[in-house]
């Protein structure tokens, strides 16, 4: 009866959004004390500065308090929701910030040897997920194409610097990954 | 690829941050008015959002949270940081106006109802109300549009206009066209608007004021302060 009675993640996150949306502060705290955490690691594979991710949280969370009413249950978790807020938030900071200071930045590159690849993000993905299954069966450079885009935020022309493609084979790529993605999700 | 499989990609794409920013314009508005991409944009983030699972986890700094408090304790968050010599800059930036909306929907149910009984009088019921808002979020004045395509503002408080100074209303109802003229007056009174050549007033168009020449702006576009906006809703 325990178990039964405990939801799962998500209803939690969309029960306090709904109390969010009543004004309720004690339910955006609960919000963070579940979520701030992973929501600071989804920021940093963006931004990858600390004080840019605390900055995208913080960013979501007023965001998140504010359209709280906007939310609707209906139309999905309420986990995407957030992770939709502070996934907008963080590339509007990175593409405003200026992408060549990000990555002129001295010590950058030591610490983008530390960052996990792209292929690393698979395998983190659990067996379970169709997901890992669709991004597998594509080849290792249009998958690395979406996950670079994807999980790190990058743009098109910055995919193709790093594949070493043109920018339209680039393009190409990720549609014929999305499209293929799609048929293998189904 | 069709002309579906292009509107799933335009989908898939914007939830992947690959949308140019006209793209992610576009996406967004079909998010609003077409349920069907609604959903697609709601497939793919659920599609992906396993990968934001897999994100380390890092503990948030210890003052995040109370910059968090801070931040909603402020009347308006973020106060809006507006050039008012570009309007595409504010017309961007979404955080105003979101937060501008909720208290623009507010005014607009309270003023939707006191319009009402004066205008029932008249037996002409709006059908489209904007509240202008200042970047201080008070009401300041109120667009009414009627069935019959008149239109007018009414100002809630008045204005003071600098001598050879004007203030001009301006509608912006497509982003690529940008704003468009729609009502010049040297002081704060009901100014009767000229929408007749314009589209049908739609929801969440857009209404403003900027303070220009007194023979209007020179360039065909806001060139001054703004000095309040909001967007049209439907009167209940």
């Amino acid at each position: 009866m325990l178990m039964s009675a405990s939801p799962g993640p998500d209803a939690l996150i969309a029960e306090a959004i709904g109390r969010c949306a009543q004004g309720d502060r004690a339910a955006l705290r609960v919000i963070y004390d579940l979520e701030a955490p992973a929501m600071i690691g989804v920021a940093m594979r963006i931004l990858h500065r600390r004080e840019l991710a605390e900055e995208a949280v913080h960013d979501a969370f007023t965001r998140i308090w504010r359209h709280a009413s906007s939310f609707d249950p209906d139309r999905g978790g309420g986990r995407t929701w957030i992770y939709a807020i502070l996934r907008h938030r963080s590339l509007s900071i990175l593409r405003s910030e200026g992408r060549t200071e990000l990555l002129d930045e001295s010590g950058f590159q030591d610490r983008a040897s530390e960052e996990e690849s792209p292929e690393e993000v698979v395998t983190r993905l659990s067996d379970a997920k169709s997901l890992k299954r669709c991004l597998e069966t594509l080849q290792p450079a249009r998958r690395k194409a979406i996950l670079l885009a994807y999980v790190n935020g990058l743009t098109h022309g910055e995919i193709a610097g790093k594949l070493g493609v043109p920018l339209g084979t680039t393009k190409a790529w990720i549609r014929r990954s999305l499209l293929a993605l799609r048929e293998c999700l189904a | 690829m069709n002309n579906s499989d292009n509107a799933d990609l335009l989908a898939a794409e914007y939830v992947m941050g690959l949308a140019s920013e006209d793209e992610a314009v576009t996406a967004e508005r079909l998010i609003r008015q077409d349920t069907h991409f609604a959903a697609r944009v709601q497939y793919w983030r659920d599609r992906f959002s396993v990968l934001d699972d897999t994100a380390p986890p890092q503990q948030p700094g210890r003052d995040l949270w109370s910059k968090i408090e801070a931040s909603l304790a402020a009347p308006s968050g973020k106060p809006a940081r507006m050039s008012s010599t570009d309007w595409s800059v504010w017309w961007t930036s979404l955080g105003f106006w979101r937060s501008a909306g909720l208290a623009a929907a507010f005014a607009s149910l309270l003023l939707a109802i006191a319009l009402g009984s004066v205008l029932r009088v008249q037996a002409q019921k709006p059908v489209m109300i904007a509240v202008l808002l200042t970047d201080a979020n008070r009401p300041a004045a109120v667009v009414h549009v009627l069935a019959n395509g008149e239109a007018a503002l009414l100002p809630l408080n008045s204005i003071d206009v600098p001598a050879g100074r004007a203030l001009q209303v301006w509608t912006l109802w497509d982003r690529a066209r940008g704003p468009v003229s729609v009502g010049l007056s040297k002081s704060s009174q009901t100014i009767q608007l000229n929408l007749g050549n314009l589209p049908k007033t739609s929801p969440e168009q857009l209404f403003e004021i900027s303070l220009e020449p007194e023979s209007g702006s020179p360039t065909g576009r806001p060139t001054g302060p703004i000095l309040m906006k909001g967007t049209a809703s439907t009167p209940l």
